[in-house]
């Protein structure tokens, strides 16, 4: 069986992952909430490997826990999303002068 | 379980009450009934916060830990659901005015107040979460809830994109503690962080939790969606934002750093320290060169947040006294200076530009002399009572050793008196005229004029809540 | 290597390319479907570490709802995404440092991972023997019984996501023709027919 580092290991690379797509595509919105859910499933990796490693179920119910909240994210993420773009016809966070900032 | 559900019966209540008021509005009057709902979600608040304050002393536990009532809960919860109220009736006129009084609006507040009050309760890095996602998803909502303005939606966006991202730290944070704890409670967290040296996994940890945190209360780093939201939510909405989840963040934060990670106050101490002086003194500059009085309140807010900070970062229990005292001085002056905000128009439109304000004085002497007092407070003029709380901040910095901090701190608060006295000095030396106008309703007047009162009386013996501060703050570190 | 540690690293392999060229996609609808293949990959490590249930929650859930949902938002609003992708080689340089710096930080954590002395004891729910009790049993246990609070409190969550949906996104539309069920049902036949004796050879 293959230690418990290579589970954090593959779950931290994948964490960084996540944050370097929210820097690399700071203007499509569409991606930032694709990165943000890598970010949580590295978080639930995390979790199980040590729920796994550790022989407690803790770790398994707070994972059900973060993919409900995941779950429950996205769709408000998507829905403030298309709002946003019946307004401004574009889903570029950046392009956005509306406001100084 | 009886016993259990006896001691979260609050937040049941309020829960259950929101899911019977959606019911009850979907299948009749829909936002005809928005009026109503405001007032009876504000009244509920009300009385909950009357029921916790007059309450049971003592400490209990349900659901096997994860969920504690003691003093310090039921100080926050208080605050909490007071603050709410008050925000939910003196903005009610505000929300119909700007097309916005649809019936879910103060559903949301509630259902957010809900989980505020599991934050603050938490136990366990499970509800913690829960808990804080409970909140910020409806904040999220309620921030782009005028679905046709590009403004409101964009800072729905934002906020929601960075909320997202520092909930995602925070439990990265929460998975690192629990995997080396092997337990997701505070309780069983606080017997692995002790013994002098911390391990480098749980410290990294500790450093995740405690930026997701910071994002929430806007401390400097993490403050840079404040004054976006700010600006583009609907007003009545970002005079919540200010308000009780700042509190509740707070609260939630000192609940982390003593119940779960108490045992390595030295390792944190650092950071927060750091945080606070920076928050203080960006919160002071950034707003100086502000045209807008929403934005200038959101630097104003990282501000005052920093010197909350400071209070907790002493790592004592007379800090946690002087950050509750301090956020309760904070969060009555917000609702007292956000009550003018919502109300400040122009030829029937809302403003927010300063400018408008200028000759205020002259049309409504009355609001004016309030906003002088609140604004006074705000910048911590004696003998005004946010003076009060900031020396007790102070006090506990330096009697923490961290004069150096205390310093900082009297400088940033030198320097933010700077833009609060000019406001004043717009309302009534201005040279052109402004021509802005206040139209209140009812509540909102009361708001105004009682927390500016406040402001003035509070000074004989600040109400009370000294006394309760300090139970509160020895329920939480001990 | 037995097959144990074989499927890890295919499934690692898997995760770690379908989260990589997620966030690299020029194509939105390519990151969709590369973020479905680090679902797969996880899903995958899940059932190797013996969490089947989460693994098919995953499944279910996630390449059946979630990622849905997103492809959903992608093909329904029109955005020129070459666009948005051309600003990339911008943030290319900064990405970059800040994602060798973290993983450096992260090398340095998980050389060894160290629990603490009491981790074994402070355990709350031991898990049960695979025999015995099965993986979503045992979790069915816990989520209704210690964690009912927590349970329940998913469930606030799940609503305040639909009111959102719906308050952002519902629109009532009033130039078109509804069906009212009600108005239907208790319509009265004798009102609405009426029976017309027509003689041979007249018509109306």
């Amino acid at each position: 069986m293959v230690g418990l580092e290579h589970y954090l290991g593959l779950a931290g690379a994948l964490f960084v992952i996540g944050i370097f797509g929210l820097f690399l595509n700071r203007k499509n919105v569409i991606i930032l909430l694709m990165s943000i859910e890598l970010m949580l499933l590295s978080v639930n990796i995390n979790l199980v490997a040590f729920s796994s490693y550790l022989g407690d179920m803790v770790g398994q119910v707070f994972t059900l826990f973060v993919l409900t909240v995941a779950a429950a994210e996205a769709a408000i993420g998507l829905a403030i999303l298309v709002s946003f773009f019946r307004n401004r016809g574009t889903i570029a966070v950046e392009d956005v002068n509306v406001m100084k900032g | 379980m009886a016993t259990d559900l006896q001691t979260i019966l609050p937040e049941l209540i309020l829960a259950v009450y929101a899911m019977l008021a959606l019911v009850g509005a979907v299948y009749t009057g829909k936002d005809n009934l928005t009026g109503p709902i405001t007032w009876l979600t504000a009244g509920l608040m009300a009385v909950l916060a009357l029921w916790i304050g007059t309450g049971s002393a003592g400490s209990t536990q349900a659901f096997g830990g994860m969920f504690l009532s003691d003093a310090y809960a039921r100080f926050a919860k208080v605050a909490i659901l007071i603050a709410g109220a008050a925000v939910l009736l003196s903005g009610q006129e505000a929300v119909a005015r700007r097309g916005l009084g649809r019936f879910e609006y103060p559903l949301l507040i509630a259902l957010a107040t809900v989980g505020m009050m599991m934050m603050v309760s938490a136990g366990d890095l499970m509800s913690l979460y829960l808990g804080l996602e409970l909140q910020s998803l409806a904040l999220y909502v309620v921030a782009a809830m005028n679905r046709d303005s590009v403004k409101s939606t964009e800072a729905g966006m934002k906020y929601f994109v960075l909320g997202a991202l520092s909930s995602g730290l925070l439990l990265y944070g929460a998975s690192l503690t629990y995997g080396y704890a092997g337990t997701t409670l505070f309780s069983g967290i606080i017997g692995a962080a002790t013994g002098g040296e911390i391990s480098l996994g749980l410290l990294i940890g500790l450093v995740f939790v405690s930026a997701g945190l910071a994002f929430k209360i806007s401390a400097v780093p993490f403050h840079m969606w404040t004054p976006d939201v700010y600006e583009g939510a609907p007003t009545p909405v970002t005079a919540f934002f200010a308000t009780a989840p700042k509190l509740a963040a707070m609260g939630l934060f000192a609940r982390v750093l003593f119940d779960a990670f108490g045992g390595a106050v030295g390792d944190w101490q650092q950071i927060i320290s750091l945080m606070a002086i920076l928050s203080m003194a960006l919160g002071a500059v950034a707003a100086i060169g502000q045209t807008n009085i929403k934005r200038l309140m959101a630097y104003s807010s990282i501000s005052h947040m920093g010197f909350a900070l400071m209070g907790l970062s002493a790592g004592t229990a007379l800090g946690v006294q002087a950050m509750l005292v301090y956020m309760a001085i904070y969060l009555t002056m917000n609702v007292g200076t956000f009550a003018f905000i919502m109300s400040m128009e122009r030829d029937g439109k809302p403003v927010t530009e300063i400018a408008s304000l200028n000759q205020f004085a002259k049309g409504e002497p009355l609001k004016a002399l309030a906003m002088l007092v609140l604004l006074f407070s705000l910048a911590g003029v004696p003998p005004m009572v946010g003076f009060f709380g900031k020396l007790y901040v102070l006090q506990a910095a330096v009697d923490a050793g961290l004069t150096w901090l205390a310093i900082g701190g009297v400088i940033a608060s030198v320097i933010s008196a700077f833009y609060y006295l000019r406001i004043v000095y717009f309302m009534y030396f201005g040279q052109t005229e402004g021509q802005a106008q206040a139209p209140m309703s009812p509540a909102a007047w009361v708001a105004l004029m009682g927390s500016a009162a406040i402001m003035v009386l509070g000074v004989v013996n600040l109400f009370g809540i000294e006394t309760a501060a300090a139970q509160a703050a020895q329920a939480l570190v001990n | 290597m037995t097959v144990a540690d074989f499927a890890f690293y295919a499934f690692a392999v898997t995760t770690l390319v379908g989260g990589l060229f997620t966030v690299l996609a020029r194509n939105p609808v390519h990151s969709v479907l590369w973020l479905i293949m680090a679902f797969i990959g996880s899903a995958g490590l899940f059932v190797v570490l013996g969490a089947e249930f989460l693994a098919m929650l995953l499944m279910i859930v996630y390449v059946g709802a979630v990622a849905v949902l997103f492809l959903f938002v992608v093909m329904m609003l029109d955005v020129d995404f070459a666009e948005l992708k051309a600003g990339m080689a911008k943030y290319m340089p900064l990405a970059l440092l800040i994602a060798v710096v973290l993983l450096m930080q992260m090398g340095m954590i998980y050389g060894t991972w160290q629990f603490a002395d009491g981790a074994e004891a402070a355990r709350r729910a031991v898990t049960p023997d695979m025999t015995e009790v099965e993986n979503t049993a045992a979790l069915g246990q816990l989520i209704y019984d210690d964690y009912f609070l927590l349970f329940q409190l998913s469930g606030l969550v799940l609503l305040v996501a639909m009111i959102g949906a719906i308050v952002l996104t519902l629109r009532h539309r009033k130039d078109i023709k509804r069906q009212d069920v009600l108005a239907q049902m208790y319509r009265d036949p004798a009102k609405a027919l009426e029976l017309v004796d027509v003689k041979p050879g007249q018509g109306l």
